[in-house]
């Protein structure tokens, strides 16, 4: 069991920097994204400390309406970057798709570990998927891959500084946005 | 992180500087990961099992990382968004990272097949 587990960390890390040397291939290194990221932490550093700076006083209206035209920009700039993402996102998808259905296979009805814990049934079918019995602490391969896969690509991604900043992360925006109107 | 030799200093003296605030939220970050590795080993080998142990893991690290900025690094909690946007920063992964060992070091320890 504790081969099973230590096997699936390994093929979890090896497929977080795959992803991540794939994204670096197709975005992080082009001229297009690190424009868009460094414009996008820039702003959204100055419109934190505008808005930290208006909330001790009382804004005017102008203030008010200069706060907002600032934070529409910075939403379409993030929807921007997350477009320029997706494109990496779709191909990453595609590749671990078809790994995951392999590995699938390969652990299919095998007992990787035994939880300490009886998940919530919200998670009893990822976390007992493919496996015989209705002992819901047996775990699944794909339980314990997407746990890995959370704590692993997250760090990795700190490690490597290519997590988005934190400012930008507050800002919020994404390609699901709807895009905003910049009145000039 | 700029200069990582001067913040790995800074965190472990108490009431340090930090004008960077960035980077008290990245040594809360990598903290509360090992943090979770440590507790994840240490409820895995004790056995601690069930949600209790879940439940006692989020009251640690949450309390540890706020007592830590308000109390040991002496900071204004507001200055950093407040109690349940520090109890924030790293929680998922941390948690995962808890799990995974947990889960691991539990199942090699004390489950039979």
């Amino acid at each position: 069991m504790l081969g099973d587990s230590l096997l699936i960390v390994f093929i979890s890390v090896v497929t977080a920097l795959l992803a991540e040397g794939l994204t670096w291939l197709m975005v992080y290194r082009t001229e297009k994204y690190q424009k868009l990221k460094n414009e996008v932490d820039k702003q959204s550093k100055k419109l934190e400390k505008r808005k930290e700076a208006l909330g001790e006083s009382a804004a005017s209206k102008n203030q008010k309406r200069r706060l907002n035209l600032e934070e529409e920009k910075l939403k379409n700039h993030n929807r921007d970057l997350s477009a320029v993402r997706m494109k990496s996102m779709f191909a990453i998808g595609f590749c671990f798709t078809a790994l995951l259905g392999t590995l699938n296979s390969v652990f299919e009805g095998r007992i990787v570990a035994k939880l300490p814990f009886v998940p919530l049934g919200l998670f009893q079918g990822i976390s007992h998927r493919g496996l015989p019995g209705s002992d819901f602490t047996d775990c699944s391969f794909i339980f314990l891959y997407i746990l890995c896969t959370m704590s692993i690509r997250q760090n990795i991604q700190k490690l490597l500084g290519f997590a988005p900043s934190r400012a930008a992360a507050k800002q919020g925006g994404g390609l699901f946005q709807p895009p905003q109107a910049t009145n000039k | 992180m700029k200069n990582p030799q001067g913040v790995y200093e800074r965190a472990f003296t108490r009431n340090s500087p930090w004008p960077d605030k960035e980077e008290l939220l990245d040594v809360v970050y990598w903290s509360r990961q090992i943090l979770a590795i440590i507790i994840g080993v240490a409820f895995g080998i004790l056995p601690l099992a069930g949600i209790f142990a879940i439940v006692l893991y989020c009251g640690i690290t949450t309390l540890a990382m706020n007592v830590y900025v308000s109390e040991f690094q002496k900071q204004d909690l507001e200055e950093y968004g407040g109690f349940f946007e520090l109890a924030k920063e790293g929680f998922m992964s941390a948690f995962a990272s808890f799990l995974v060992v947990w889960i691991i070091v539990y199942s090699s320890m004390h489950a039979s097949l």
